[in-house]
């Protein structure tokens, strides 16, 4: 694995790891005060800047270490993590995030922003108010200076390093630590290693060395839980140490020296109240000099950081590494029931245990991968078909035997594509998760105040599909701060709470996926909607509309209600390019708004758009696909509801209202002269305007799941068609773009030039 | 602990005795039980607290075979790491470079 591979990974888990920290501070934020919670952040940051130092990446480093700082104190409980602390260091989460960005993909960051907040947090370290004169703080000591030494290629997991950033003795200094006191006072550590410390590439003794800089030290090492020799580990850890330390230093500067060892030990520091432990001490007087062997260390300690990486990958290293872990952590729990730490120890090695088989469970697998084995997939589910078929054409006799093995045949298929699916599904997670901050950021910009409420983020969905969806909710949430919300002031003069709510849900509803963005600010003002549309001449002046033709025209093309455009929204390209988008995926997005109460808008998505429900139907001995969604009801028309319009035009009477009847086959250029409605089945579909029409075909074969090949890659784009599928008989159908069909019989030409090429029809027989 | 160094097996150590080393050096003395091992401490420049487990395990199990398992030449970095990290390996020394 070369230095890249290593970095693309550390960058994939900053990924995560910025997720973890940002979902933590929002828990933070709702009042949540876990220590667990507190730690996740913690380490979240502690991490990013770990691997950070590894990679040279200083100004990701020094960021992160002031950040780290901030938490430490609230860690230790010195900082009251309030509401205007926390919105600090969201701001610094985001920071945090652009810094790593900018590491993995070149540019800049706003250097402005993360000065600023770098002072802010370092005065949140030294117990200051967020707004009380942060601007004037000194220049902080606590900032590790980019010293030419940070520039060394060491690797951030070898706490012990030197060249590397030692920073944390003197930072806690600042906050007139109280347990600094002049006087020296002896420390009690107990320090036990679990085998994750030394496989992570730390080494006890090189932190026992660090821990003997700090004061006079006197060590005793207890190898009573030594193994028999043939049967031991010998990577195990089984050695465990008392130590003594005399210090004019804190217990801070002691637990700084475990650092980054500290999730892979049990570490005990407390002051000694008596030395009556009659354990025998060995001094620690000498210089240990010696040990400073920078360039063998720094050698060692990239390639165990190379090695710590190779086990995130390899699932399988890991899974049978937690079967060990066990046993050495089952040692260590008999070996501890004497005294009164055990238990807490115990639980810890047992919690540690669960976290690596957790861990072990995941793999990390290029996305290209998964797309074949579907793309596979998908071929066998074709192939599939077709064999059923063909034995079902061939084979009258209906064999028993042949037939049952088809069927489960047929149904392995199934669940081995539905298994491949949802190895592509994703919780929506991290695009919920990216709209907190924007919230956040456009809040500030329109000077509101507004909490984002997410549920539902767990919810699956195919990463296409989430890839996807960021674009139109970004814009959706832009919208619903800046124009769905109102002023703080206003709010209030309505009776609100002043603070805005934005909820965002997502749910599984029959097959599909459902987000729903929901505002609890002044909702739709239709009186201006409907004067904005006539003004745009979208709508005649005495068109009679009801509520929700009217919120709908904020879909429409060239519609914007913002009285100055903004750098937040309203330049007139919103709400339609949002349903453009939506529809692009299949998916379907309404609006429902009640005066003073806010506005939700309701998306509608397909759970993949690798497979497609579909109503396989024949027009003018073409097969072709209607997807499924986009069809409201089929029906038989009957002459008596058939109604001329115009020269060449038709409608049909549904329950007493009239819709437009369009013939698929005359627009696709299958047949020249209007097919005879009586004789076909009228499919009732809900096109991009929102209005219906009856899309005309000669006959319903039935319902089908299709695999979705593109005609684009394979052929190029057909107008009027989406995509094209292989039916079971081995044809070629194509895929009805309904929205265009529908746009066509509008009068607007699926082409230029009006006319299809006539090779369309051709490639539809396959 | 009856020495004689004359039959004994002589171990070398390795420069460095870190993770990598630890399981290196359980194979080894695996295949020399049975024997009086003399060790060869004197080329050690580093040494990680995972070796020594194995060495003191190594220790015991010899001193329960009745075998002998004497440490004749050590580097100060490793005298010193085993000062550190507290550990007494007096027993395992051979008498001349006994401090």
């Amino acid at each position: 694995m070369d230095m890249n591979e290593i970095k693309e990974i550390f960058f994939q888990e900053c990924e995560e790891q910025l997720a973890e920290l940002e979902s933590g501070l929002l828990k933070l934020n709702d009042g949540d005060r876990d220590p667990e919670t507190v730690n996740a952040v913690f380490r979240a940051v502690h991490s990013i800047k770990g691997g950070a130092g590894a990679f040279g990446l200083d100004d990701l480093v020094s960021f992160a270490h002031v950040f780290e700082t901030t938490l430490d104190c609230v860690r230790s409980n010195k900082l009251e993590p309030s509401q205007d602390v926390l919105k600090v260091m969201l701001k610094s989460a985001d920071v945090l995030a652009d810094l790593v960005t900018a590491a993995r993909d070149g540019g800049g960051v706003d250097e402005g922003r993360s000065r600023g907040l770098v002072k802010e947090l370092e005065a949140l370290a030294r117990g200051e108010l967020p707004s009380g004169g942060a601007s004037d703080a000194p220049k902080p000591q606590a900032k590790p200076a980019p010293a030419p030494a940070a520039v060394a290629p060491t690797a951030a997991p070898a706490p012990t390093d030197d060249s590397g950033f030692q920073p944390i003795p003197f930072t806690f200094d600042e906050f007139g630590d109280e347990e600094a006191t002049i006087a020296p006072s002896s420390f009690e550590v107990i320090f036990k290693p679990r085998r994750e410390l030394y496989s992570k590439g730390n080494e006890a003794a090189l932190l026992l060395r660090d821990l003997s800089r700090v004061g006079e030290m006197s060590i005793n090492c207890d190898i009573d839980s030594l193994p028999l020799f043939e049967k031991m580990d010998p990577e195990a850890a089984y050695f465990s140490w008392t130590i003594n330390v005399k210090t004019t230093k804190s217990e801070q500067d002691i637990r700084s020296v475990f650092e980054f060892a500290e999730w892979d030990c049990d570490l005990d520091v407390r002051l000694a109240e008596s030395t009556d432990e009659d354990l025998p001490m060995i001094p620690v007087p000498f210089d240990l000099d010696f040990l400073n062997d920078d360039s063998a260390e720094d050698e060692s300690a990239v390639e165990n950081h190379s090695s710590e990486q190779a086990a995130a990958v390899a699932a399988a290293e890991t899974a049978s590494n937690v079967s060990k872990l066990a046993a050495a952590a089952a040692r260590v729990e008999k070996k501890e029931s004497q005294s009164a730490a055990a238990a807490a120890a115990a639980a810890a090695s047992a919690n540690a245990a669960n976290a690596a088989a957790g861990a072990g469970q995941t793999i990390r697998v290029d996305l290209d991968r998964v797309d074949r084995l579907i793309n596979l997939v998908g071929e066998l589910v074709i192939n599939q078909a077709m064999l059923s078929q063909s034995v079902i054409e061939n084979d009258t006799t209906g064999t028993s035997s042949i037939n049952m093995g088809l069927e489960e045949l047929q149904q392995l298929t199934r669940e081995i594509q539905d298994s491949v699916m949802a190895i592509r599904a994703q919780p929506v997670k991290p695009v919920f998760q990216r709209m907190s901050r924007i919230v956040r950021e456009v809040a500030d910009m329109v000077g509101k105040s507004i909490r984002l409420i997410t549920e539902g983020e767990n919810t699956e969905v195919d990463k296409t599909v989430i890839d996807k969806l960021a674009e139109p909710l970004t814009h959706m949430i832009r919208n619903a701060v800046d124009h769905g919300i109102e002023t703080p002031e206003k709010r209030e003069a309505a009776g609100k709470n002043p603070e805005g709510t934005v909820k965002l849900t997502a749910k599984h509803r029959s097959g599909r996926i459902l987000i729903e963005l929901q505002d609890d600010g002044a909702g739709i003002n239709r009186e201006r909607v409907r004067q904005k549309a006539i003004d745009n001449d979208l709508i005649p002046a005495d068109a009679n509309l009801t509520d929700e033709e009217i919120d709908n025209l904020i879909f429409m093309p060239g519609f914007s209600t913002a009285d100055k455009i903004s750098d937040i929204s309203g330049r007139g390209v919103g709400m339609d390019v949002v349903k453009r988008s939506i529809q692009a995926l299949g998916g379907r997005i309404s609006i429902s708004s009640r005066p003073g109460q806010g506005s939700t808008f309701t998306m509608s998505l397909p759970l993949t758009l690798a497979v497609l429900d579909g109503m396989v139907v024949t027009v003018a001995g073409q097969t072709l696909v209607v997807p499924l969604t986009a069809i409201v009801e089929t029906l038989q028309p009957e002459a008596a509801s058939i109604h001329s319009f115009g020269a060449n035009q038709r409608l049909i009477s549904i329950r007493n209202s009239f819709c437009p009847l369009v013939d698929v086959g005359r627009i696709l250029n299958f047949r020249s002269m209007q097919a005879n409605p009586v004789e076909g089945v009228a499919l009732l579909v809900e096109s991009e305007g929102g209005g219906q029409r009856a899309l005309m075909v000669d006959a319903i074969q039935g319902q089908r799941q299709v695999v979705i090949k593109s005609l684009e890659a394979n052929y190029t784009h057909v107008p009027g068609i989406a995509a094209a599928t292989i039916l079971g008989d081995g044809r070629v159908a194509l895929i009805l773009d309904v929205d265009a069909v529908v746009a066509a019989s509008r009068g607007q030409s699926l082409r230029g030039d009006g006319a299809l090429k006539s090779d369309m029809s051709l490639a539809a027989t396959g | 602990m009856a020495v004689n160094n004359k039959s004994a097996e002589t171990l070398k150590l390795a420069k460095v005795l870190d993770l990598n080393e630890a399981s290196n050096l359980h194979g080894t003395l695996i295949s020399l039980r049975g024997k009086d091992v003399a060790i060869d401490a004197s080329g050690v420049e580093r040494v990680g607290v995972q070796c020594v487990q194995v060495l003191l395990a190594a220790a015991n199990a010899w001193e329960r075979d009745s075998k002998s398992l004497v440490i004749d030449k050590v580097s100060d970095a490793f005298r010193k790491t085993m000062q550190l990290i507290g550990i007494n390996i007096d027993h395992l020394l051979a008498k001349e470079i006994r401090q």
